[in-house]
């Protein structure tokens, strides 16, 4: 297999490694907040609230994220009356699928860690005469956060991986061009490649995160 | 003069009555060791003044104040102002393991009192040298040993100016052989009258360092008084029982 060949494929696989990023990029940044305020509406004493929460967090951690992806795609659409304002973007409509999907499992991962700090946080904040707010923001936050982060780096390594999903909806990403040039010039040898940059970017985030880690390690 | 007057203190938890009419009073500068038995509601009276448990009947006052008169809460801003004359250390010291020692003693002045930030760290490297523990103020408490972080959350409650200073069994988690710093610290303390509870199962510390002992069992107050009396001349059975258990 020559070298000429994978430069030749390479070209259109970064530029479907592009859409993979760009994709990862927008769901990452908007589901890590979203996730977190459907955390504090779980927690929240306005009991409709709350159950609205977790209702959110059962249906969309309990359906497959590819159906959640095909029902906003081409579902909503379909639905008489509004249905033809509901079409989206294609890419659109998966960013869409993929943030309301990841901060259902971000809300989770930020409970664990609200779980995971001990209440005599809260007696000595309490009893040294921090309010409410004092207490969340500059004692309780920060050791969620903390807390979270191995969970939230492995989320976040689950997230690349699943933007292969946009192949589903037919949004061109690096997996369609992997695709299209092994059905094309019958070789194996754009799967490697695609695995190979698929690698490359856990390995970005992995070191990413080990690093916040490392910094945050409070030792 | 009485500094905190408790009476007919009751607290349950359901069907289970922790505190039944518990009645005393601790002057200013006393050094009061309450002993007895686990589950003998020694911490939830302690956890009772500073409302961290609520009370269900009887009052306490705090000098002069009324936390709670006959069962029932002053405002809000008013409990807290009045418990915030109160210090407390725990058993299990929480610390903030996120913030550095300093940061620890800094924090909470910094965000609950009008002070300026020189005052503030002024006052922090003065107790953290009489703690003894001046070079490890950039130390988190991950890399302290339960002697240190005790120190630590003494220093850090008498950040906040107290009046009085309860002490949750502060030496309960530690090893042995790191009560004595700890204890240490506490005698300096007393020695410059500071007003204190201190529940304790250390009855040497009991013994040498409290001018008043209040033992309880089930609830109650059972007997009270100067340590060279109660530990030498018991009057009730129960604590005659009790200190022959805990001082053999």
């Amino acid at each position: 297999m020559s070298f000429d060949y994978i430069t030749s494929i390479l070209g259109p696989m970064l530029e479907g490694a592009q859409m993979t990023v760009l994709l990862f990029i927008i769901a990452i940044i908007a589901s890590i907040p979203l996730g977190f305020l459907l955390t504090l509406a779980v927690k929240s004493d306005i009991k409709p609230l709350s159950l609205l929460a977790e209702g959110y967090i059962y249906v969309m951690r309990g359906t497959p994220l590819l159906l959640q992806l095909l029902f906003i795609c081409f579902g909503l659409p379909m639905i008489p009356g509004i249905g033809e304002y509901l079409v989206l973007d294609r890419f659109v409509a998966a960013c869409l699928g993929f943030v309301l999907n990841y901060a259902a499992y971000f809300a989770e991962i930020f409970r664990g860690g609200l779980l995971a700090i001990d209440k005599g946080q809260y007696e000595a904040s309490k009893v040294l005469g921090l309010n409410k707010w004092q207490t969340t923001t500059r004692i309780i936050l920060p050791q969620m956060f903390r807390v979270a982060l191995p969970a939230v780096a492995n989320e976040s390594v689950t997230l690349v991986k699943d933007t292969a999903l946009l192949y589903a909806v037919a949004v061109p990403e690096l997996l369609h061009f992997a695709q299209t040039a092994v059905n094309r010039d019958f070789t194996i040898v754009p799967f490697f490649v695609a695995g190979l940059i698929y690698l490359m970017m856990t390995l970005v985030l992995t070191l990413f995160f080990k690093g916040i880690e490392r910094k945050f390690k409070f030792e | 003069m009485a500094i905190i007057e408790v009476s007919n203190l009751k607290k349950s938890f359901g069907q289970l009555d922790v505190l039944k009419q518990i009645t005393f009073n601790v002057n200013k500068n006393d050094v009061v060791a309450v002993i007895g038995p686990s589950g003998s509601g020694k911490s939830t009276m302690l956890r009772s003044l500073v409302h961290l448990e609520e009370i269900n009947g009887g009052s306490i006052t705090v000098s002069g104040e009324p936390l709670v008169k006959e069962g029932v809460y002053s405002k809000p801003q008013e409990v807290k102002r009045i418990t915030s004359k109160m210090g407390m250390v725990f058993q299990h010291f929480n610390l903030f393991p996120h913030l550095t020692v300093k940061e620890n003693l800094e924090l909470p002045p910094r965000l609950v009192k009008k002070e300026s930030p020189e005052d503030i760290q002024k006052r922090s490297s003065e107790l953290l040298g009489k703690i003894g523990l001046a070079d490890r103020a950039s130390a988190y408490p991950a890399n302290l040993s339960g002697g240190q972080k005790q120190r630590v959350a003494i220093a850090r409650a008498l950040m906040m100016n107290p009046e009085i200073l309860l002490f949750d069994e502060p030496t309960s988690a530690l090893d042995p052989e790191l009560t004595g710093e700890v204890l240490e610290v506490m005698k300096a303390l007393a020695e410059e009258q500071m007003t204190m509870i201190v529940v304790t199962h250390e009855m040497g510390f009991a013994r040498e360092v409290a001018n008043k002992v209040m033992f309880m069992d089930n609830g109650e107050i059972i007997e009270s008084g100067h340590p060279s009396e109660l530990f030498t001349n018991p009057k009730n059975e129960r604590t005659k029982a009790f200190l022959t258990r805990s001082l053999k």
